[in-house]
């Protein structure tokens, strides 16, 4: 018995301005759905504006100052140690040694907005008008597995649900042909924190992610074993559907939802590759995405794939920059230059590609694509040319879903040092993606061990200023 | 509805905050868990068919219950049914057919006591409920976070919880060893590895400046908290950052609690001599220098010289000799006690006023003392968790006893006992199995033996009664048995006990199964997972694999096995696609399916009608009915041998328990 906590009252009232095809789905038929099927469609708490969300996670911390935040100063104060007046700060390797690193990109002001962006990103630069970009965001830890964490699931330690679980756990799905809830990890290797992050904690198994791989079987499971024709095997499932039905007279939703499971997995199993194939896009898209060659062609498939997948209703995306040791991530200790420029070009294209691709599919508006790492990265330099992690202040964006683009939110001091205007935490990421999917940070909950969980921890804001 | 519950929840917080500062008011002494247990007067029948109903004590509590509601109870399942479910319940195995007809056919009079007797003297038994424990305790063998480091010695504790419960060890004396073995024997190797509960909790560590403080606060909140949830049932940790917000835990409860562990630290005895791990560490030295170097190398490299260094890392890593052995545990240092005080939101740098040891002052008369200058401070503690008079701990025991019979406890929430938690359901009852816990000296295997002779636990799960469905569709009035999914473990173990392949090899150090290379990418450091080389450990029965907190092995994480991040309190049981997947596509379920149809094959010499009968007795300890055995002959006739083995490893009839 789920104890998602909604406001029932008014659960018939949201059918009429609750969004995508909801409102034509009859009251009963949702119900009855549900009662053998745990992933079919929920009402929201509100009238949403969006309905999916594809999270570009780049794992390791893209350094804000290199990317979305200009910082004048810092080019001026290189080499020197931090003044005083900037407050204290504590860092993962670097000590209050450690002297002021400026930096080599240069930015410039794109779009109608003028919104600044650095020559590292030059083509996500050109989707700035679609953009809303904090630049006070702030998280609590400053080593990668506990940031991580609560970049994904709002705690410091692992044993939470992950932000696309509870998306999940609150509004079920709309593809009964593809898993609800998607990650697509980079296939240089794992992360830190590892597969703890993007787990369903101790919600229910069926609001777990599914791990899609590079090759030609990315979901474990999802093709026949060797040897097995698929005439046979739809034999198989066919009498196993009968034997199961003449094992049970009369309703029995536990056993019923059990057959329907195997429906559900047959149907994956037949539906699912067409969509992970992306040979069928035309060449135009494919050379948007940057497929097809180096450096951009691994990120640019699974970008591409990550369309193909809210397209068909898939609820909750992450696709992941960044994998294996650090210098493979955004992780860039030893050389922001090397490193970062190597990153940006591996994701830059592919990322603008699926903002414009989105846009011309007209699924955009009820995408809601976030942008941005665990934390961002010190001023100070760490040796001479890398930049230590850094949480008290760097960049996140957001676009589509109801996002206001052409937006900037908050600052962060003349070094980029700490978040000093309008700051906001994790929490509050967390509550405007919510927020936008319809849900309601205290009315998505679960009990455990006593406690109403929730994705925020802390009470968190909506980023009003961005909606 | 919600307006009213956010109501009555506000008016008990004002009544809690008109008490002055660390007294306790009225409302809050008056919930019942912190309640002296009761004496409660067996409720009496008169009628045939009642009198029939009430085998034991529990009957006459579930009967009078069920009454009250107008509601009948079930006629008992038959021998067939029952067998296969406590075959499920006490040893997490199917019994043979065998094993199924010996039962039925067992004309006399104590048949059942017998059977019942013969399974918890089964070595199976242990393996069963130990893992009930582990769910609890949040059992796992590696640290979680970033390094996830391997805790090779940490299988000697899972093994102690199993030699517990198959040894009936005094649940009082269980708790006692775990919570301060060290202390009170400490040269009994047994006390020392059940003191490594105290060591169970995730472990992060990182590189570069240490925060020290803030490291050992997360250490010995993990400490603490285990004791609320595991042994108490109170959500202690609740009250970590601020008093607690429904219960009557103050924040000064926490840290007063936690003073009991000031004193204590991780440290691992050896059980060689000095040299030995000297010579060990002089050895292990320049191969970590050496990976360490290549792991440097690795990330400057292109994708195919990463995949050789990777390679030659792992040949580095498996040639490594292991440790000398040592006994994963705590001890006391008095001299590095950490000051407790309390701590302003959790945050070890807002320090507040200073604690000593007291435990929780709900539980204590008004005005208690903290306890001062012990010498075993975790001893003390054990002493009051354990002691006859606490209100809870035979409470939360007997609870979740009850829980692993029945699917749901008397309390649903068996981690929460206050006020956020459920309400027992038949408070009468709870207290007359804790009356009888304490009396019979802890012993689980009592309350097992009153729970199986019950006509509550041997009701049908099948039974027809549209009023009882209506207005009590969750079963808490218990008027018949709920059907239960198996438990990952179960279903694994049964996969390979049907397919003859299971290996039932007791104990020992965990075993690390192969997995598909997809999965090891899921590892930041995957080299770590190191295959035990034996392919006959690898058919091993769940409990004895590897834990590991960053990796869990698909199987069963769609069957929803914990974590071992957090205390389990009870499973979830999910019906989702990915299941089905799994047991069609996986290489385990296919392996299994290709055993069991050649031994299908063998025995059948063939024939379908064969085939198909000796299938459902494998697999669902019974014939089919007709109308199954129709449907399965005629799919027997056309199908593969695998195919059709397969199809009776996904069948209800298999997966679930009647």
């Amino acid at each position: 018995m789920s104890e998602h906590i909604r406001y029932t009252r008014n659960r018939r009232e949201f059918l009429g301005d609750a969004f995508c095809g909801f409102g034509a789905l009859a009251y009963g038929a949702l119900e009855a759905q549900a009662a053998t099927n745990p992933l079919a469609p929920k009402l929201p708490h509100h009238a949403a504006k969006a309905k999916s969300v594809i999270f570009l996670f780049m794992a390791g911390g893209p350094s804000h100052m290199e990317t979305f935040d200009p910082k004048p100063l810092l080019n001026q104060l290189h080499g020197q140690k931090r003044p005083a007046e900037f407050g204290e700060a504590k860092y993962q390797f670097v000590t209050s040694e450690a002297k002021l690193l400026g930096t080599k990109r240069s930015f410039k002001k794109y779009g109608k907005s003028g919104i600044e962006v650095s020559d590292l990103l030059p083509h996500t630069a050109e989707c700035v008008d679609d953009l809303a970009i904090v630049r006070s965001c702030h998280g609590d830890m400053v080593v990668h597995s506990a940031a991580q964490y609560q970049l994904m699931t709002g705690r410091i330690i692992p044993g939470f649900p992950s932000m696309g679980s509870w998306t999940v756990y609150g509004l079920g799905t709309e593809s009964n042909s593809l898993p609800a809830y998607c990650v697509l990890p980079d296939p240089h290797g794992a992360l830190e924190a590892g597969q703890p992050m993007y787990l369903n904690g101790f919600l229910p198994a069926v609001y777990q992610p599914t791990t899609m791989r590079p090759g030609n079987k990315p979901v474990l499971n999802l093709g026949l074993p060797q040897g097995v024709q698929i005439e046979e095997r739809t034999k198989t499932i066919k009498y196993l559907k009968a034997m199961n039905q003449a094992a049970f007279a009369g309703e029995d939703n536990e056993l019923e939802a059990r057959i329907t499971a195997y429906d559900l997995a047959f149907k994956m199993q037949m539906e699912a590759p067409e969509v992970f194939d992306i040979s069928k896009e035309d060449e135009k898209t494919k050379e948007m995405y940057g497929i097809g060659k180096e450096p951009t062609d691994d990120y640019g498939r699974r970008c591409l794939l990550a369309r193909r997948l809210v397209e068909k209703g898939v609820r909750f995306v992450c696709v992941t920059s960044g994998g294996g040791p650090g210098n493979l991530q955004w992780d860039a200790h030893d050389d922001i230059e090397e490193n970062h420029l190597r990153m940006a070009k591996q994701t830059d294209q592919p990322v603008a590609a699926l903002l414009k691709d989105l846009k011309r599919c007209g699924l955009l508006d009820q995408t809601l694509v976030l942008w941005g790492g665990e934390f961002g990265r010190s001023p100070e330099s760490q040796g001479n040319k890398g930049r230590d992690h850094h949480n008290l202040g760097f960049s996140m964006w957001m676009a589509g879903g109801g996002i206001k683009g052409g937006t900037i939110v908050g600052a962060t001091d003349a070094i980029g040092l700490k978040a000093i205007e309008k700051p906001y935490h994790f929490r509050d990421i967390h509550t405007t993606v919510l927020n936008q999917m319809g849900l309601n940070q205290h009315a998505l909950s679960y009990m455990h061990l006593g406690r109403k969980e929730r994705l925020t921890e802390i009470e968190g804001m909506v980023i009003k200023e961005i909606v | 509805m919600r307006t009213l519950l956010a109501l009555t929840i506000c008016l008990e917080l004002v009544a809690s905050t008109v008490a002055p500062l660390g007294k306790y008011t009225a409302v809050e002494r008056r919930h019942w868990a912190f309640q002296p247990r009761s004496n409660p007067i067996l409720p009496k029948f008169e009628s045939p068919a009642d009198k029939r109903f009430v085998r034991n004590p529990i009957d006459a509590f579930v009967l009078a219950r069920l009454h009250k509601a107008e509601v009948a109870p079930s006629a008992p399942a038959s021998k067939e049914v029952l067998v296969r479910r406590v075959y499920f319940d006490l040893t997490g195995l199917p019994p043979t057919p065998q094993q199924v007809q010996a039962y039925v056919n067992d004309k006399r009079p104590d048949a059942w006591s017998r059977l019942i007797h013969q399974l918890l003297d089964s070595p199976h038994y242990g393996e069963r409920w130990g893992q009930h424990w582990l769910d609890v305790v949040r059992f796992a063998e590696t640290d979680g976070f970033e390094y996830d480091t391997h805790r090779t010695e940490a299988y000697r504790y899972r093994d102690y919880v199993i030699r517990a419960f198959q040894n009936d060890k005094p649940y009082d004396r269980f708790l006692t060893e775990q919570l301060a073995g060290d202390e009170i024997a400490p040269q009994e190797q047994e006390s020392v590895i059940a003191a490594g509960f105290n060591r169970l909790g995730p472990l992060r560590k990182n590189a570069g400046n240490q925060e020290v403080a803030s490291s050992r606060n997360e250490v010995l909140t993990e400490m603490t908290n285990a004791v609320g949830a595991a042994l108490l049932g109170v959500t202690l940790g609740c009250a970590r950052c601020h008093d607690h917000k429904f219960d009557p835990i103050r924040q000064s409860d926490y840290y007063r609690m936690q003073a009991y562990f000031a004193s204590t630290l991780e440290n691992d005895f050896p059980l060689t001599s000095r040299e030995d791990r000297t010579t060990w560490e002089a050895t292990i030295k320049p191969i970590d220098a050496k990976i360490k170097k290549m792991q440097g190398e690795m990330a400057k490299s292109d994708p195919v010289t990463q995949e050789a260094i990777g390679k030659q890392i792992a040949e580095l890593e498996s040639a490594k000799p292991p440790p000398p052995p040592t006994l994963y545990s705590v001890k006391n240092d008095m001299a590095k006690a950490s000051p407790m005080h309390l701590l302003a939101r959790g945050d070890y740098a807002a320090k507040g006023d200073s604690v000593g040891m007291r435990p929780m002052g709900i539980m204590l008369p008004e005005g208690t003392a903290e306890d001062k200058d012990l010498q075993q401070p975790r001893a003390r503690l054990a002493g009051w968790v354990t002691s006859k008079e606490n209100p809870l701990t035979a409470r939360v025991m007997v609870n979740r006893i009850w829980q692993y019979h029945f699917g749901q406890g008397l309390v649903v929430t068996a981690n929460d006992f206050g006020r956020m938690g459920g309400r027992p359901s038949h408070p009468e009852l709870l207290d007359f199995l804790a009356n009888e816990f304490v009396e019979s000296g802890y012993s689980v295997k009592h309350i097992h033996k009153l729970i199986l002779s019950s006509s509550t636990w041997m009701q049908a799960s099948d039974t027809k009664n549209v009023k009882a469905a209506t207005d009590d569709p969750e079963n808490k009035l218990l008027w018949k048995f709920s059907r239960r999914r198996l438990s990952a473990e179960e279903l694994r173990d049964s996969m390979l006990m049907v397919s003859g392949n299971l290996n039932l090899k007791q104990g020992g150090p965990s075993v690390i199964v192969p997995i598909e290379k997809e999965l090891l990418s899921a590892l930041y450091n995957p080299t770590q997972w190191k295959v035990t080389p034996d392919n006959n450990e690898h058919k091993r029965r769940s409990i004895y694999l590897m834990v590991k907190r960053n990796l869990h092995l698909p199987m069963m994480e769609v069957f929803d096995a914990p974590d071992g991040l957090v205390s389990c309190a009870r499973r979830e049981s999910s019906t989702h696609a990915p299941q089905a997947l799994e047991l069609l596509n996986g290489t385990f379920s296919n392996e299994q399916a290709e055993a069991l149809a050649a031994k299908l094959a063998k025995s059948s010499g063939g024939k379908p009608e064969k085939m198909v009968d000796q299938a459902y007795q494998l697999v669902a300890g019974r014939l089919p009915s007709i109308k199954e055995r129709l449907v399965a002959i005629e799919f027997a006739r056309t199908a593969t041998p695998h195919e059709f083995a397969l199809a009776m490893l996904n069948l209800s009839a298999f997966i679930y328990v009647n």
